[in-house]
């Protein structure tokens, strides 16, 4: 019964077209092994190039996202730097192009300004993209913030079509965030 | 000064500062743990060496990236406007940007960057086929 309901998530998965999947508190040293291993696995399938680093720099931005923004913590109401942030990524093959999504719960109040972020970048092509990068990249970094606000657009501009992105809601104090770049 | 070398790791790059020779190279993969802590003694370093820079030194600067994440990006940028800051007054300054031949968009990142860079020169070196 073990083996079997277990070869099931595992099945179902894989119907997914996942090669990859973590769910759980993402940390640098976490990200660390899962970089190693993705970067091993995308050489072992001969990937192109280019296909690889856009595969490999949208899972970067994602997993580091997490790591700074994601509202689930452990403990919670943690002191900021010592907390664990929690986390789903997966990482597959679908349709002949790869697809890197993760999910994390955020604040309901910030879900406005990742709505408004995402949407602007959503509508932008090859060009605008690089325009709003080059312009953010200029900017003074936000105080706040642990990140340049670059995150976003680096996976738009890696992505091969436009991001997908989604909010749900929780209940009143959070949300959880999916975004799904494929390539 | 005394030189600095830090040999790279899976997240951080290869740092090589030779301040007697004023050559500065940055090579490999970046997306450390923490920008701030991997970067941050170097730009100190760095900018205590450019505001001691005496008129009619030369210094060439290379970046020899593999990868680097968003944060990093924003460390380029600032060393970018310290170059120029430093060109202007009066330093013989030359950046290399070097990427692979199959890596357009390391090269278009580069070209990025160099928008900064009216003083100091701008050098793009494609490596290998």
């Amino acid at each position: 019964m073990l083996a079997k309901s277990f070869y099931m998530i595992r099945n179902n998965l894989h119907e997914f077209g996942i090669i990859f999947a973590y769910s759980g508190y993402v940390t640098e040293p976490i990200l660390t092994g899962l970089a190693d291993a993705l970067k091993t696995k995308l050489l072992i399938d001969s990937t192109d190039k280019k296909t690889a680093r856009n595969v490999f720099s949208i899972f970067i931005e994602q997993m580091q996202n997490v790591i700074r923004y994601s509202a689930e913590t452990s403990p919670p109401d943690s002191k900021p730097g010592t907390e664990l942030r929690y986390g789903v990524m997966a990482i597959g093959y679908e349709r002949e192009k790869y697809f890197i999504v993760c999910g994390n719960k955020v604040k309901q109040q910030d879900v406005p300004r990742l709505k408004a972020s995402l949407s602007e970048i959503r509508q932008l092509d090859k060009d605008g993209l690089r325009a709003l990068y080059n312009a953010k990249l200029r900017a003074p970094t936000d105080p706040e913030g642990k990140g340049a606000g670059l995150g976003f657009i680096e996976i738009a501009r890696r992505s091969s079509q436009v991001i997908d992105f989604d909010f749900l809601a929780i209940d009143d104090d959070l949300a959880f965030f999916c975004l799904k770049a494929f390539v | 000064m005394k030189s600095i070398k830090i040999d790279r790791t899976s997240r951080t790059p290869e740092i090589e500062f030779d301040f007697d020779n004023s050559v500065f190279a940055i090579r490999g993969e970046s997306y450390p743990e923490n920008v701030v802590e991997f970067y941050g003694p170097l730009i100190s370093e760095l900018e205590n060496y450019f505001s001691n820079l005496g008129a009619g030194a030369s210094i060439e600067f290379d970046f020899d990236w593999v990868y680097f994440n968003s944060s990093t990006a924003k460390v380029v940028m600032s060393l970018f406007e310290s170059l120029e800051r430093v060109a202007r007054h009066g330093a013989n300054t030359t950046v290399c940007w070097y990427y692979d031949a199959d890596n357009d968009m390391m090269k278009e990142n580069g070209e990025e960057f160099a928008e900064e860079l009216t003083g100091a020169k701008f050098v793009l070196i494609e490596k290998g086929k």
